[in-house]
């Protein structure tokens, strides 16, 4: 009887036969080999095992096995098309209920955000015009004169507005100061009306600001091309009202610069 | 409907280049787990059944193991469906059994060939009926490892085991095969 190997050492016999040890065990393993009869008789075994086994006759492939399967493959394929058909109309019906889902929910979520714009916009020009009236004045440039203001913005900002003194309409030109809305800073035209100040403040065009009351002030915004203005006051809507008619009919006028 | 054609098209592209090119390789695993041509045959037509519609899934990452795989997974179902008495399965048996055999030897016993087995002059039918009478589990491995002449890691990845198991069933397997065809001398 061969004296029985450990298991670690017939593992590493298999392993070393198989070409699976790295070069280091290998050579190890041969040195303990050569120094092992009975390593050296089980190895011996495993290899003429292996002769044995490849020496067996290996059978060839059927010819025609391909070929059947082939055409297997072809009577697979009106059936797999129109499994395909089917699937990607249920993938179509699938898609379509993803983007019908997708245009729901964006147009949902635009419209949240749209809102939420609108009113965080509303309330930070309320917020500007708030901390305005908390500050020693509510403007950074005081005058009453349209081109001591008009410049001083445009030294400031991208775009100014026109800034017209509507004394006649009572509503005088008090200054201009710049508020920050989201990230932008943007002009803001301040009138006395009474006792009363508006804050003007001009945005890019094209939004929309509802009218609305925040923190007792009220909020009316109308749009031309140029800005979408945002007049916030705590004058009663009607007067507030009087001055969009009164600013609208003054600003086109085209600026003499 | 074009796009689908050629959708179809593309996967017949796919199953030429990464299932025909081991069809040789496959048909003989698959006689060697089935033990019979005509078996081997069914087997090898399902598989490629198989590797045609799970085409998709092939990662490109080795075609042979993975087409291999797939003979090989569907020669188990097929043996398990027309299981014949001379199939052993390892799962058939208790789980004392199992460590027995995976770890023993045949009859509870480590297996202990005579030193003067050293050399085999087994003819081929011998040889065969030996392999035969292996549990499958050691079968495939030997199989894989000395017809198919796969290394480790790809009998690993085709019978779905850990390296380690590859090689306690290799091992166990050889030996087993030596005691089975020195009892024939």
């Amino acid at each position: 009887m061969v004296a029985s190997l450990s298991d670690s050492d017939e593992l590493q016999l298999n392993a070393y036969c198989d070409g699976e040890l790295d070069p280091v065990s290998a050579n190890e393993f041969e040195r303990r080999l050569a120094n092992d009869e009975s390593l050296k008789a089980r190895h011996a075994r495993l290899l003429s095992l292996r002769r044995a086994m490849r020496s067996l006759p290996q059978a060839d492939v059927p010819s025609g096995l391909q070929a059947r399967i082939q055409s297997k493959l072809d009577a697979e394929r009106p059936s797999n098309v129109t499994a395909l058909r089917r699937r990607s109309w249920s993938f179509q019906a699938l898609a379509a209920a993803a983007v019908f889902g997708a245009v729901i929910s964006s147009a949902v979520m635009m419209t949240i955000e749209q809102y939420d714009q609108r009113e965080n916009v509303a309330s930070q020009v309320v917020a500007g015009h708030i901390r305005s009236l908390l500050a020693p004045q509510p403007f950074d440039i005081a005058s009453s004169d349209r081109h001591t203001v008009k410049p001083w913005f445009t030294a400031r900002l991208p775009a100014s507005p026109q800034v017209p003194d509507l004394a006649a309409q009572g509503f005088a030109l008090l200054g201009g100061r710049v508020d920050v809305v989201g990230h932008d800073p943007v002009a803001t035209v301040v009138y006395k009306h009474a006792a009363h100040t508006v804050s003007l403040t001009t945005l890019r065009p094209g939004q929309s600001v509802s009218e609305q009351t925040i923190a007792g002030y009220n909020v009316r915004s109308w749009s031309d091309g140029d800005f979408t203005y945002v007049a916030v006051s705590d004058l009663p809507s009607a007067d507030l009202a009087a001055f969009q008619r009164a600013f609208a009919a003054a600003a086109p006028a085209p600026e003499i610069k | 409907m074009s796009v689908l054609v050629v959708q179809n098209k593309d996967e017949r592209a796919a199953f030429d280049e990464v299932f025909l090119p081991h069809l040789p390789e496959a048909y003989r695993l698959a006689q060697w787990l089935a033990g019979s041509a005509s078996d081997a045959e069914d087997i090898v037509q399902e598989a490629a059944l198989r590797a045609f519609r799970g085409i998709k899934s092939f990662g490109a990452v080795n075609a042979r193991a993975w087409s291999l795989t797939i003979v090989r997974n569907t020669a188990f179902s097929w043996l398990t469906k027309n299981k014949s008495r001379t199939v052993v399965f390892l799962n058939d048996l208790s789980a004392a059994e199992q460590q027995e055999l995976e770890y023993e030897g045949l009859h509870g016993t480590r297996i202990e060939t005579p030193e003067e087995i050293t050399l085999f002059k087994a003819d081929a039918a011998e040889v065969q009926k030996a392999l035969a009478q292996l549990p499958v589990q050691f079968r495939e491995v030997i199989v894989l490892r000395e017809i198919n002449q796969m290394n480790y890691r790809d009998i690993a990845e085709v019978t779905n085991v850990p390296i380690g198991t590859v090689m306690s069933r290799l091992s166990r397997g050889r030996q087993l095969l030596i005691a089975l065809l020195g009892d024939r001398r």
